[in-house]
């Protein structure tokens, strides 16, 4: 089933064009992996899906992106029942400077979604669980967020994302500053994941995109090249380009 | 070669210790200015301090303060204590002259019908008995006993004569002369008498001023520097407020003052000389090193606290209020802080809208005339009086305590809130 849709979208920095027609599909309870070298556009296109390229004045946005057919570029959209629905998680951890609970609970809070403390604390507590990071805080809960190590932090930070039961989770890089042990702990906890969520990665390692995800885009300049299954990526790519830059030629 | 590269190496190293010893003495000099500055100031001023009091016995005399032997509350206060007071000072020369009886009442401050009529009012049992009183010397004698007097000048160039010292002589030999901590400074208002002045007006005038600039330059700044840094769309226009807002903290201060003299005072009509618009007037002045200060700290919050609020689904309002606001603040208030230092010790806009007066109430408002600190050491540099000179230190001393408490607050609170989360 697809979730997202995206149709010729163009992204514009200033006078600067960042992405060109991008029309891709994204499967529901899946992981897609969106790859390329460094400036290829893939993180922009990851930050159009929840409207994250607001924050930029000059960054100017044309197409259509239809999630559960509904275009979210539309003016009727409402950003914030937007990224209720759509989750983000940062290339740094980025817990705020506030106790655990209370990044967990930050979003549930704002969006009125629990009624009472018990609630709370239970969403607090399956939300942790989920990003396999309940055993390690459990007793530290009103401890800073901050003094955790980077793979706490960004399983935090997970937490955090899925505390509001997004829909669709996106991860800008989630993995690039962290440990291999640290790295595949996420990994696991992605692959857990796209059981409830849609999931949609970008990241700079190619085996990490072989290892987590079951479909993969490849950006090059700002062009979505070529997307499809993992495997036929990984293993046998249609474009001259892709197979160059999987096998190590340029990137 | 090799003798060349080691040359090169050796005139590095040279100039290195050259600029360390460039840098050592910047900061010798520096330390040196401050300290002759603080010492001076100390050195002439401590004497302040202390207060000389003349111990003079006083015969409280019924039928002298025209009252019955069993006299009422109220008629201890309406009574006349000038004869006694007058008689006291004379009975310490028997064989005194009319001219010599004027000189010894002026060796006491003209307080001294007060000072007997709180001794009687404490103690009314002191009717028809004789006590010794301590009256405050003349800020003359009080120079004298402190060594600040040059006793050697020919009299007619002196304000204290030679009988006046004849007698003070006299009484420091019975041992009816003493120092004490002198309290009046700190409770009483200004005064033209130098023994007599004290800070409590501008000290409380300070007190007001701050704290109505606070109360308008701290909300204004902070929103506005919210409303730039968080809301605004960054084009022409607010380039432009930006450039504007510091050029205004560039403003020289009295410039501010003609602000106030002629809008506060001439078109609002608000009472001159009061700690309202002087308060007004320094908000002013503060609003922009508190825009820029709340700035700075906002920005200095990291970009990601931001887009984590906003990727969650919290609206602008709320990732400011939330986030970036509480994260800023330790900043914005040592900046508040600093700013609101600096509005202490400004002067000229104050002068120029009326808080030069002489003011020898304490104000009890923001609405009562008062000076101010920084005014206060103005006239009191300005008197001729040799009493005022310690004055005048002592004013600086109580001012840069005052200064340096507000900078050791804005610094804790830095230190304290900062650390907390990083």
């Amino acid at each position: 089933m697809i979730k997202i849709k995206a149709k010729d979208v163009d992204v514009f920095y200033g006078k600067k064009q960042a992405l060109y027609n991008i029309s891709l599909d994204i499967e529901e309870n899946q992981v897609t992996a969106l790859i390329g070298p460094s400036g290829c556009g893939k993180s922009t296109f990851l930050r159009c899906l929840n409207r994250m390229n607001d924050v930029i004045d000059i960054c100017n946005v044309k197409g259509e992106i239809l999630i559960n057919d509904f275009n979210i570029n539309d003016k009727s959209c409402d950003v914030v029942r937007l990224r209720e629905k759509i989750g983000m998680v940062f290339q740094k951890p980025n817990p705020f400077p506030k106790t655990l609970y209370e990044n967990v609970s930050y979003g549930p809070t704002i969006h009125g979604m629990a009624q009472s403390k018990q609630e709370m604390d239970e969403i607090v507590e399956t939300s942790l669980k989920k990003a396999a990071l309940w055993e390690e805080v459990k007793d530290r809960l009103h401890e800073p967020g901050t003094g955790l190590s980077g793979g706490q932090q960004q399983r935090l930070c997970i937490a955090r994302a899925i505390s509001v039961r997004p829909e669709v989770i996106l991860m800008d890089e989630p993995c690039s500053a962290l440990d291999p042990i640290a790295t595949a702990q996420i990994e696991e906890l992605i692959d857990e994941l796209k059981k409830e969520h849609t999931i949609i990665i970008v990241t700079h390692s190619m085996a990490q995109a072989a290892r987590v995800s079951q479909n993969t885009g490849f950006f090059h300049l700002g062009h979505l090249i070529e997307h499809g299954s993992t495997d036929k990526i990984f293993k046998n790519p249609d474009n001259t380009k892709t197979q160059d830059y999987i096998t190590g030629r340029f990137g | 070669m090799n003798k060349n590269k080691e040359q090169l190496l050796n005139k590095r190293y040279r100039a290195e210790r050259r600029f360390r010893l460039y840098g050592q003495s910047a900061i010798f000099m520096a330390l040196l200015f401050l300290t002759i500055f603080i010492f001076k100031i100390f050195s002439t001023g401590y004497t302040a301090f202390q207060k000389t009091w003349l111990i003079v016995p006083v015969n409280f005399d019924a039928e002298m303060m025209m009252i019955d032997q069993n006299p009422s509350k109220e008629d201890l206060q309406d009574a006349d204590y000038y004869d006694i007071a007058l008689k006291s000072m004379a009975d310490l020369d028997q064989n005194a002259n009319d001219d010599q009886k004027n000189q010894l009442k002026r060796m006491v401050s003209y307080f001294f019908e007060k000072e007997i009529k709180n001794e009687i009012l404490n103690d009314p049992s002191l009717i028809g008995k004789t006590k010794e009183v301590y009256l405050t010397a003349s800020d003359d004698l009080d120079q004298v006993f402190k060594g600040n007097y040059p006793r050697d000048l020919p009299e007619d160039q002196r304000r204290v004569s030679d009988y006046q010292l004849k007698i003070f002589d006299q009484l420091v030999a019975k041992g009816k002369v003493e120092s004490k901590f002198n309290i009046s400074f700190f409770t009483y208002a200004d005064s033209r008498e130098a023994e007599l002045a004290g800070i409590a007006s501008s000290f409380m005038g300070s007190i007001f001023s701050i704290l109505v600039c606070l109360m308008i330059a701290f909300p204004v700044a902070v929103l506005a520097a919210i409303y730039l840094e968080e809301f605004a769309p960054k084009n022409r226009f607010t380039d432009f407020i930006e450039v504007n807002i510091n050029n205004l903290a560039a403003v020289p201060s009295i410039v501010f003052g003609l602000l106030g003299l002629g809008v506060l005072l001439a078109i609002f009509h608000l009472p001159r000389s009061t700690p309202l618009v002087g308060g007004i007037t320094l908000s002013l002045m503060t609003l922009p090193t508190i825009i820029i200060a709340a700035r700075a700290s906002l920005k200095a919050v990291p970009p990601s606290i931001r887009e984590a609020a906003l990727a969650m689904g919290a609206s602008r309002m709320q990732t400011t209020m939330h986030h970036t606001v509480p994260l800023s603040m330790p900043g914005t208030l040592s900046g508040t802080i600093i700013g609101l230092a600096q509005a202490l010790g400004e002067t000229a806009p104050l002068i120029l809208i009326g808080m030069v007066a002489f003011v020898n109430t304490i104000p009890g408002s923001p609405m009562d005339p008062a000076a101010s600190l920084p005014v206060q050491i103005y006239i009191w540099a300005e008197s001729a009086e040799r009493g005022f000179v310690e004055k005048v230190s002592a004013c600086i001393m109580v001012l840069l305590g005052f200064l340096i408490i507000m900078n050791l607050f804005a610094q804790i609170i830095r230190h304290k809130f900062e650390k907390k989360w990083s």
